[in-house]
């Protein structure tokens, strides 16, 4: 599952755990507070809100029996709103500040915290642009790892994509000798050691 | 399991209409399937001429296509169990 894929998930749990015919957005306003909250406490932008303050038992286990929730229209627009949004911030697909996004102008829960904190628009954006780009961030710095640990042996064409050449250009470094490489055993296919890329290449100089 | 296909009128409807439909597709599908009723939606083709859409979704039974796609307040006309054919069986 997304991450978003989890707050639409917490949102239907928060409406049954409250007994609720619908899902409206302040479920899903909670869902995405909780998502990016630790121990109940939510930093977005100036704000802090204390989850527990706010109705949400954080630590609960949720009980997924009794009623089947349908999502309100209001919660479908502003699905259709996010949807709108994360066109224009030129997304794959709905993310959490894009949610947040359209949540804002929102009634309810989201009214309260408006008129509480005196959150304008701007500040709100302004928050959700801070949240994605720490996930961003963490996104492009997890999968590092296992980048690295995956690409140890290359194909031809990898590993001339790894050295700026052309695979007809490899393959000959390969028949030359110029390029250690290995036969799958068995089978045609030819890897190369991402190691011993570095022997076709000498210093200048 | 059994196959259904759900056909939808939609007019007017815009691309992020149909993602923010699909997202709700998918999430209510998660949710009963959680539940032990378990609805899967496979895929979806949008007729622009016609401004039809037609859904298909796995599930033991036409009626829990109906209650994921009311739970996701997706408009739709007819439910009908459908014979898949794919090329690599035939």
């Amino acid at each position: 599952m997304t991450d978003t894929e989890l707050v639409a998930a917490f949102a239907i749990t928060q409406a049954k755990r409250c007994g609720l015919d619908e899902i409206t957005p302040d479920e899903l306003l909670l869902g995405c507070l909780r998502m990016i909250s630790q121990f109940g406490i939510v930093t977005f932008g100036r704000w802090t809100f204390d989850l527990e303050a706010l109705g949400v038992d954080w630590l609960e286990n949720p009980d997924r029996k009794g009623v089947k929730p349908a999502y309100s229209q209001a919660l479908v627009d502003v699905f259709d709103l996010a949807a709108r949004i994360a066109k224009a911030d030129g997304a794959n697909g709905i993310r959490i500040d894009h949610l947040l996004v359209a949540l804002w102008s929102e009634s309810g829960l989201m009214g309260e915290l408006r008129k509480t904190y005196g959150i304008t628009s701007a500040e709100w954006r302004a928050a959700a642009v801070q949240l994605s780009v720490a996930r961003q961030v963490k996104e492009v710095e997890a999968p590092v790892e296992k980048r690295e640990s995956v690409r140890d042996y290359l194909s031809p064409e990898q590993a001339a994509e790894a050295l700026g050449l052309h695979a007809q250009t490899v393959r000959a470094y390969i028949r030359s000798g110029k390029l250690p490489a290995m036969r799958v055993a068995g089978e045609r296919a030819i890897r190369i050691r991402r190691e011993d890329l570095e022997k076709v290449l000498e210093p200048l100089g | 399991m059994a196959n259904f296909v759900v056909k939808r009128d939609l007019p007017g409807i815009t691309p992020e209409a149909l993602q923010s439909a699909g997202f709700r597709a998918k999430t209510c599908c998660a949710e009963m399937t959680e539940e032990g009723q378990p609805v899967r939606w496979i895929r979806s083709f949008f007729l622009p001429e016609t401004a039809q859409t037609h859904c298909y979704f796995e599930a033991p039974n036409a009626a829990a296509v109906k209650e994921a796609n009311e739970r996701a307040r997706i408009p739709f006309t007819h439910i009908i169990e459908v014979m898949e054919l794919t090329p690599d069986a035939v």
